[in-house]
């Protein structure tokens, strides 16, 4: 659970889109639609049936022309927040999932106090568990309440969560993904799912301290924690130094990915704190503001 | 493959207990921990990427190395006999020749013993691993011989040198047929290193590797020394030269003598011919002759001089005291430097005059003045008293030393009847001892001990068959000069020689010889051509030591070895002992093994 001050800490906190809300309501987030909002978009002619409201008066004066003066309409913001709960992230000290679970309560704790729609849901290889759309700070408690109800188990399949989620239309919003990536599958053809709906997209990498640096005995039978297959490993410090190579090359292929689509991406090391993480390493990233 | 380290049963045993060893450790290895991870997936494409040796794989080339490994290092240690990496561990028998002719130089300087140890040292090197070696040699220098290791077998060659004299033999201890090979027992090989000139019998079984080069040489192959038969005072010297060499060759002879100059002679021999010289060396006096060839790249040295002893030239007078004796005044005639007279019997006492006496079936008397030999006398007071008459009788033992018949055979002497005369000792009367008995040990031959020179024969010339003996005029020639005092002169070849024993032995410069005594001889070694003097009590004796064998010098009259013998000596193998090479290969699969583990490529 998110301690009090933290909360008080978040309520500061804005989750950044990459580009304008596409939100049906009324929100915080600048939008492509011109309306009535704060903001000066830009001057059109007057035509009938428009809000003389808006028509420049001094411009009528020095022109003798009737020109109406536009504003951008903010919107609110989608937040589709998909938290990894596949067996695979009850691993590490604390568990990703635990870690995970904390990071999807906090934006979308940040969502609700925006007035975003925040939609959460729980995968492993499908989705899981689904809460439906929330909307306002009262709901926080629905959320919190729903997300401490998860348990981690069964495979990773990013994919099928993605296509069943999108199977159904959706307004495009911000995406955010909290998962270990370790999916048998890949992760381009998920991701591939999300391009297609052109969602604003953040990944949050979650890490445990493990998985980047092993300690494990000389020989030893790694046991698959998802898929029960095993692995008989003789150790020798150039054997390790390769996995940590190769787990690298793992996470930089995955932020390779993103960067290339302009998606938001962040690792989310266990054994940083959380609240650093939120505040400083998300910020950083540009995923909260 | 054999084993030299271990029985063959334990042997293969210590090598199946080996390999069921390591297999069971490695069915009894411990599984490794289990430990549950998030996800195999990053450790699959590692392990895919390093192209990982699939699992079982994996296993079975770790178990073949460390089989390899564990069985190398098992193996080294019952010391394995590998025929193809060092050759096969045998009982090597090198028989070396070092007879005269292995003295021949080479055209680099070497001898043919020089020679003959460099290549049995290259056998012993060549050898297998484990070994055993045993050298022999044709002169017996090497004593009694024994299987012995590699660096002893080497260090034995180096006591090698070459026995000029002494006749050539193959060694008993090579004599033995091979063993039969099998596997437990060790091969044996017997090699005769030679040049081939030596002729002495060889078994079949063994190898011959020859060290026979061409060579030059000339050398004296004969040497003697006689009077005219005209002129007794005057003397001729016969050398025989031959010329060993493959070509034609040109010799300077030379003859050195007492007073006058060296006589030279200059002789061109065709190649393998001998040419015989006769030099008149009257000139020289009484004393060593030694004759001398000289010729361009003479490979052997031993062969090029020779040593004679020109005898005195003085003459002696003998009186033959004789009621008639046809036959011993004729063999008496025929000796050279002998003027004999006849005296009869009553004017015995003549004989004083004479520079010795014989006294044929009659004695004087007194007791002579001059030394003399009496022939089958009647009793005197100054000779042994006469015993027991003995009939139909011969000579059954004798004194071969005694220079009265050093040289004689007396074994054919028959006896009609004979006077056994008993030496008894007499003040007043000579000492005489028995030099020849008849069959019960009767005393048939006399001959004083010391003072004047007299000598007694218990039976008439005519009642026996003495007279008509090759040996009699030998034996008169020897009377002759034992009564004279005149020095005795010997021809022997080179090596051990024998002289009456208790002899002082002196060489051309007057330096005493060292000798050993063996029964009734004394015995001194003479390696090179030499004249040496032996001087006993109441002799001196000249000996002249010489090669003269055609045999030798003719230095090229080898036989050259099978291609395939030598070649098979020569054989190049390693020297490196398997069991060594066995650890070195462990060693480096230790290593091998190291570096795949480390790289995953076995478990």
């Amino acid at each position: 659970m998110l301690s009090d001050a933290f909360l008080r800490k978040l309520e500061l906190l804005t989750l950044l889109p990459r580009g304008r809300a596409h939100g049906q309501l009324r929100g915080m987030h600048r939008s492509r639609r011109v309306g009535t909002g704060m903001v000066f978009a830009d001057y059109r002619p007057y035509t009938e049936g428009d809000d003389i409201r808006h028509v420049d008066w001094g411009i009528y004066l020095r022109l003798d022309r009737l020109i109406l003066r536009l504003f951008e309409e903010e919107a609110d913001l989608p937040i589709y927040l998909f938290l990894d709960a596949s067996q695979s992230m009850d691993f590490g000290r604390p568990p990703k999932f635990e870690y995970g679970r904390n990071l999807a309560m906090a934006l979308g704790y940040v969502g609700l106090l925006n007035h975003d729609r925040v939609n959460i849901s729980a995968f492993a290889d499908g989705l899981r568990e689904m809460l439906p759309t929330r909307r306002g700070k009262n709901q926080a408690p629905q959320v919190f309440r729903f997300l401490n109800g998860l348990q981690p188990k069964g495979r990773t399949s990013v994919q099928s969560a993605l296509r069943r989620y999108f199977s159904v239309p959706r307004t495009r919003g911000l995406v955010v993904l909290i998962s270990d990536f370790l999916d048998p599958a890949g992760f381009e053809e998920a991701f591939a799912v999300l391009r297609r709906f052109r969602h604003d997209v953040v990944l949050l990498h979650v890490i445990a301290p493990d998985e980047r640096n092993p300690e494990l005995p000389e020989e030893v039978q790694l046991v698959d924690a998802e898929e029960g297959t095993t692995l008989e490993v003789e150790l020798t410090p150039g054997l390790l130094a390769a996995y940590r190579e190769t787990f690298a090359r793992h996470c930089a292929e995955i932020e390779s990915y993103c960067r290339r689509y302009g998606w938001g991406y962040a690792q989310a090391h266990t054994e940083v704190s959380f609240e650093d993480l939120v505040l400083k390493v998300l910020r950083e990233e540009g995923v909260l503001r | 493959m054999r084993f030299l380290g271990l029985a063959p049963g334990l042997a293969w045993g210590l090598l199946a207990g080996v390999a069921a060893l390591v297999v069971l450790f490695y069915l009894l290895k411990p599984a490794p921990r289990r430990l549950r991870v998030a996800s195999n997936l990053v450790w699959q494409r590692l392990l895919k990427e390093r192209r990982r040796t699939p699992e079982r794989w994996r296993w079975w080339l770790s178990l073949l190395l460390a089989l390899t490994i564990a069985l190398s290092i098992a193996v080294a240690l019952t010391q394995p006999e590998v025929a193809v990496v060092s050759g096969k561990a045998q009982d090597v028998i090198l028989v070396i020749d070092d007879s005269a002719t292995m003295g021949a130089h080479l055209a680099d300087g070497r001898t043919r013993l020089a020679l003959a140890i460099e290549r049995a040292e290259q056998m012993i090197n060549q050898a297998g691993a484990g070994s055993r070696f045993l050298i022999a040699d044709t002169m017996r220098q090497s004593g009694v011989p024994a299987f012995e290791a590699k660096e002893a077998a080497l260090a034995r060659l180096q006591h090698l040198a070459v026995v000029p004299a002494g006749r050539p033999r193959f060694p008993d201890v090579a004599h033995g047929p091979p063993p039969q090979a099998d596997a437990s027992q060790r091969r044996r090989e017997v090699y005769l290193i030679s040049d081939g000139v030596a002729r002495f019998g060889v078994p079949d079984h063994v190898r011959f590797v020859s060290v026979l080069r061409p060579a030059d040489n000339v050398g004296i192959t004969a040497f003697e020394v006689r009077a005219l038969p005209a002129d007794a005072r005057r003397y001729q010297a016969f050398v025989q030269i031959t010329n060993a060499s493959p070509g034609k060759k040109k010799a300077e002879l030379t003859l050195t003598g007492v007073g006058a100059a060296p006589i030279k002679r200059s002789v061109q021999l065709d190649g393998g011919a001998a040419a015989g010289v006769v030099v008149d060396v009257s000139t020289f006096g009484e004393g060593p002759l030694r004759v001398s060839v000289s010729a361009e790249q003479d490979a052997l040295a031993l062969d090029d001089a020779a040593y004679a002893y020109l005898p005195s030239k003085s003459r002696v007078r003998l009186a033959l005291v004789t009621p008639g004796n046809p036959a011993l005044l004729q063999t008496l005639r025929l000796m050279p430097r002998v003027d004999v007279d006849v005296v009869p019997p009553a004017r015995a006492n003549e004989a004083g005059r004479y520079d010795a006496a014989i006294f044929d079936r009659l004695a004087p008397d007194r007791a002579p003045l001059v030394p003399a030999l009496v022939i089958a006398p009647p009793s005197r007071a100054w000779l042994p008293h006469p015993g027991a008459a003995l009939g139909e009788t011969h000579l059954a033992r004798w004194d071969s030393t005694h220079p009265l018949i050093e040289g004689v055979a007396l074994r054919d002497v028959l006896i009609e009847h004979a006077q056994v005369r008993k030496p008894v000792a007499t003040t007043g009367v000579p000492a005489f001892a028995a030099v020849a008995f008849g069959p019960h040990d009767e005393p048939l031959m006399l001959a004083t001990r010391e003072g004047r020179r007299l000598a007694l024969i218990g039976f008439a010339l005519e009642a026996s068959n003495f007279a008509q003996q090759p040996s009699f005029p030998a034996f008169l020639a020897n009377a002759v000069n034992w009564l004279t005092h005149e020095p005795r002169a010997q021809t022997q070849s080179i090596g051990p020689v024998s002289v009456p024993p208790n002899a002082r032995v002196l060489d051309l410069e007057g330096k005493e010889v060292a000798t050993r005594q063996i029964p009734e001889a004394s015995v001194f070694d003479a390696p090179t051509p030499a004249l040496y003097t032996a001087v006993t009590r109441d002799q001196r004796v000249r000996v002249s030591v010489n090669l003269l064998d055609p045999a030798i010098t003719r230095i090229n009259d080898g036989r050259h070895a099978s291609e395939a013998a030598a070649a098979e000596a020569a054989a190049p193998r390693l020297s490196v002992d398997p069991w060594l090479l066995l650890l070195v290969a462990a060693a480096l699969l230790l290593g091998l093994e190291w570096w795949t583990y480390n790289r995953r490529v076995t478990v």
